[in-house]
């Protein structure tokens, strides 16, 4: 196959990759914006795309940094490699997309590759103990660090607007904790600003890598702008599309978020994320928004963070970078065969995407119920099996309901009082 | 392996820092809050007026602070406005 033909595949998958960030990371920033009522949806997400699409062109300090530290010097990541990794990061994004769980693209990017390069060029290629300090570590401490800085900020906050219920019924003044959504709008920019700035830079840091190995620009030492130009465009409309799923998962699935709460989730992530960019400690954005929100649902008395679905997020985590990496190790596999097996690994991937497509359709999330009071405030973002298992019990219920109807009357009515 | 100085560095910071501001906006939206108060006690009588004023302006002055706080954020974001040139 036509080299240039392989570099214009990548390209294409590393924006693809690029935009399934974007929506994959809009919960980041606009979640707990989202849930508290301090940004309406559609607003929440636009302002989080401009951020994005600005940020990505603030810098290219990190795409000039990128070189896949996790794979040893010495081997070449050709685009082969990163085709196959790429098609790892893309798979495991849109499933984690579909069961509505958070997880760090970077880390699924970082598996991929990693993957792709076991099978390209065998164990020796990976930096075992660079894959422990910069995905395995970080992962763990991201959530705790951002969890107990927004614990302890909602905690505070709590009292010190806190005012007796006397004072407020005889002065007909509140607490005013919902003017804490304006200090909201500031934070979440924020938060989505650093996001444009870090992202879109890892996709023009792989494209940059693949035109460099393809001879196709003589050195890494730049980023051309119409690469800047299109990650820029593919992350921020991946952020306009809105990751639904998980921000309902971010908003009301892990915590039930009130505005002091989400003031305090949000300016934990923002520090945590600029402490860790700018001391040299990086952290996953997206753990790390996990971890605030869920200490704001702790920090606030009588909040509880709903630890099921919080386990759900962790074993999300767990197995972001070796689910991704055994894709990537697949479709290593596939692309080694030569140019058929890439065609094949190409209409496979693009496949499996349009099946996960269809399969989200059956509970469609969108900007207009994503937090709709009767499903938001207890239940999370089901899985495809789980909706039809709910749907066949219901249907039991009807059917049990419609046999009983007469004898049940009394015995429902009972169980409506509790 | 592991740096544990710039991780306990970077936890101290973003705790310390989340905390920091956290409390300077409540402050400041409690400040608002007695300033309301106040005003809704004065209907009545004049005199209290100065601390009313004096409430508002102490908030205004808090939510400055958490303002410049987000500058800050953006400067640190903005490589152009830090790095070497």
């Amino acid at each position: 196959m036509d080299p240039i033909l392989v570099v214009a595949l990548v390209v294409g998958l590393a924006l693809f990759f690029d935009f399934t960030n974007g929506f994959h990371d809009t919960a980041n920033s606009s979640a707990t914006a989202i849930a508290t009522g301090a940004l309406k949806p559609k607003t929440a997400v636009l302002i989080a795309a401009i951020m994005n699409f600005v940020g990505a062109f603030l810098s290219t300090a990190v795409a000039k940094a990128i070189s896949v530290s996790l794979i040893n010097e010495g081997i070449n990541i050709g685009p082969e490699l990163v085709f196959a990794g790429l098609t790892g990061a893309i798979l495991w994004n849109l499933t984690t997309w579909l069961l509505g769980l958070p997880s760090s693209s970077s880390h699924a990017l970082f598996g991929g590759l990693v993957g792709a390069a076991l099978v390209f060029a065998g164990v020796a290629a990976i930096n075992f103990p660079a894959v422990l300090e910069k995905v395995v570590f970080p992962a763990l401490f991201a959530p705790v660090i951002a969890g107990v800085a927004a614990f302890l900020a909602t905690r505070l906050a709590y009292l010190l607007t806190a005012r007796s219920q006397v004072s407020r019924k005889a002065t007909g003044i509140g607490t005013g904790r919902s003017n804490f959504k304006v200090g909201q709008i500031f934070t979440s920019s924020l938060v989505a600003l650093s996001h444009g700035t870090n992202d879109a830079q890892k996709t023009m840091g792989v494209i940059t890598l693949v035109l460099v190995a393809a001879g196709l620009q003589p050195t890494g030492d730049h980023v051309e702008w119409w690469v800047i130009i299109a990650a820029a465009t593919a992350i921020a409309l991946g952020t306009y599309m809105g990751g639904w799923r998980i921000i309902k998962t971010m908003g009301s699935g892990l915590a039930e978020i009130k505005p002091a709460q989400g003031l305090a989730a949000e300016v934990a992530t923002a520090s945590t994320i600029l402490a860790s960019s700018n001391l040299g400690f990086a952290l996953s954005t997206t753990q790390v928004a996990s971890g605030g929100v869920m200490g704001a649902g702790l920090g606030r008395k009588g909040g509880a963070v709903r630890w099921n679905k919080a386990g759900q997020v962790v074993t999300g985590w767990l197995f972001t970078l070796p689910a991704a990496g055994a894709v990537g190790a697949l479709s290593a596999f596939l692309v080694m065969a030569g140019p058929l097996g890439i065609l094949a690994d190409l209409v496979l991937v693009i496949a499996v995407s349009i099946a996960i497509f269809q399969i989200s359709r059956r509970n469609r999330i969108n900007h207009s119920n994503v937090l709709s009071e009767v499903e938001g405030a207890s239940e999370v973002v089901a899985s495809p099996r789980q909706v039809r298992k709910a749907a066949a019990d219901q249907a039991k219920k009807d059917a049990k309901q419609a046999a009983k109807k007469p004898a049940k009357k009394s015995t429902s009515k009972a169980k409506g009082g509790k | 392996m592991i740096n544990w100085n710039s991780l306990i560095l970077v936890a101290a910071v973003a705790i310390g820092s989340s905390v920091g501001l956290v409390t300077v906006f409540s402050i400041g939206m409690r400040l608002l809050t007695n300033a309301r108060n106040i005003q809704g006690h004065t209907k009545k009588r004049e005199g209290a007026r100065p601390i009313e004023a004096l409430n508002r302006i102490a908030a205004y002055l808090m939510f400055t602070i958490c303002a410049s706080a987000v500058l800050y954020g953006i400067y640190l974001i903005v490589p152009y406005f830090h790095l070497d040139k």
